[in-house]
């Protein structure tokens, strides 16, 4: 039992790619690019967020120290980090309505024998189209933030 | 708790949080973006009893959905019982640490 154990542990790693299979961009499709997207965006707008909390608590030392944080983000960079913000946060929301309908085998099709080439039903066009759709949403809400940040209004 | 039931917890918390931060967001556009940031506004804003419960449940349902999400992909990098405890006691304190410090913004501001 403890020999099983430590072969088990020897191989605790083994055939596992861990952050670097995540970050190869060899043998990419339309589902790994999507899944990859995902983490990407869940980790950048998490970032944002905490960020966006303590940001917010200069509320709390009144109006110069809400006027001193503004001069920091009311910037081009700032301006271009905030579209950021926006067009990933429009591709997690669509792709993730996307992955709700895929966990409730929505737009799976049906399963059938798996033939030669060997296609996966679930990776079907209505699938593949909401990733689509999720990546030109966010390139249009970018590019109306855009208009609205340096709209000069 | 059963792994099922927390990824459904994940599943409501992200379309919640996707419909009460829309609200948040129409409140910047509908007034022009560089006069719904000025001080006054702001405040006035957290002093709407609604407009702060609102912004409560974003940080509650945004903490929750977020750090989960944290879980999950620590979690698919590796997988031992010493790791998912030490993760599961890391998102789990960095969550409540935010929502602790955003709620205390709430408060003082709209006090």
């Amino acid at each position: 039992m403890e020999a099983f154990k430590d072969k088990q542990d020897s191989n605790k790693w083994s055939n596992r790619e861990g952050l670097k299979g995540w970050l190869n961009p060899t043998r990419y499709g339309w589902e790994r690019l999507s899944y990859w997207l995902m983490r990407l965006t869940g980790l950048f707008l998490l970032l944002y967020f905490v960020g966006h909390v303590y940001e917010t608590s200069n509320l709390v030392g009144g109006l110069d120290a809400w006027n001193a944080m503004l001069e920091l983000t009311q910037t081009t960079y700032g301006h271009i980090f905030l579209i950021l913000v926006i067009g990933t946060s429009t591709f997690h929301s669509i792709n993730g309505i996307r992955l709700i309908f895929a966990e409730t085998a929505r737009g799976l099709g049906k399963p059938g024998r798996p033939d030669y080439p060997y296609e996966a039903g679930s990776l079907n066009n209505i699938q593949r189209s909401g990733i689509w759709v999720a990546l030109i949403l966010a390139a249009a809400a970018m590019l109306y933030g855009s208009s609205v940040l340096f709209g000069g209004e | 708790m059963r792994e099922s039931t927390v990824m459904k917890i994940h599943y409501v918390t992200g379309l919640a949080a996707l419909l009460t931060v829309a609200v948040h967001v129409m409140m910047r556009v509908i007034t022009p973006f560089s006069m719904s940031l000025e001080y006054e506004n702001v405040v006035a804003n957290y002093q709407n009893i609604l407009y702060s419960l609102l912004l409560e449940s974003i940080l509650i349902l945004v903490s929750i959905h977020g750090f989960n999400g944290l879980r999950v992909m620590l979690l698919e990098l590796r997988q031992d019982a010493k790791w998912e405890k030490f993760v599961m006691l890391f998102t789990l304190t960095a969550m409540l640490v935010v929502i602790g410090y955003g709620t205390r913004t709430i408060i003082i501001v709209s006090g």
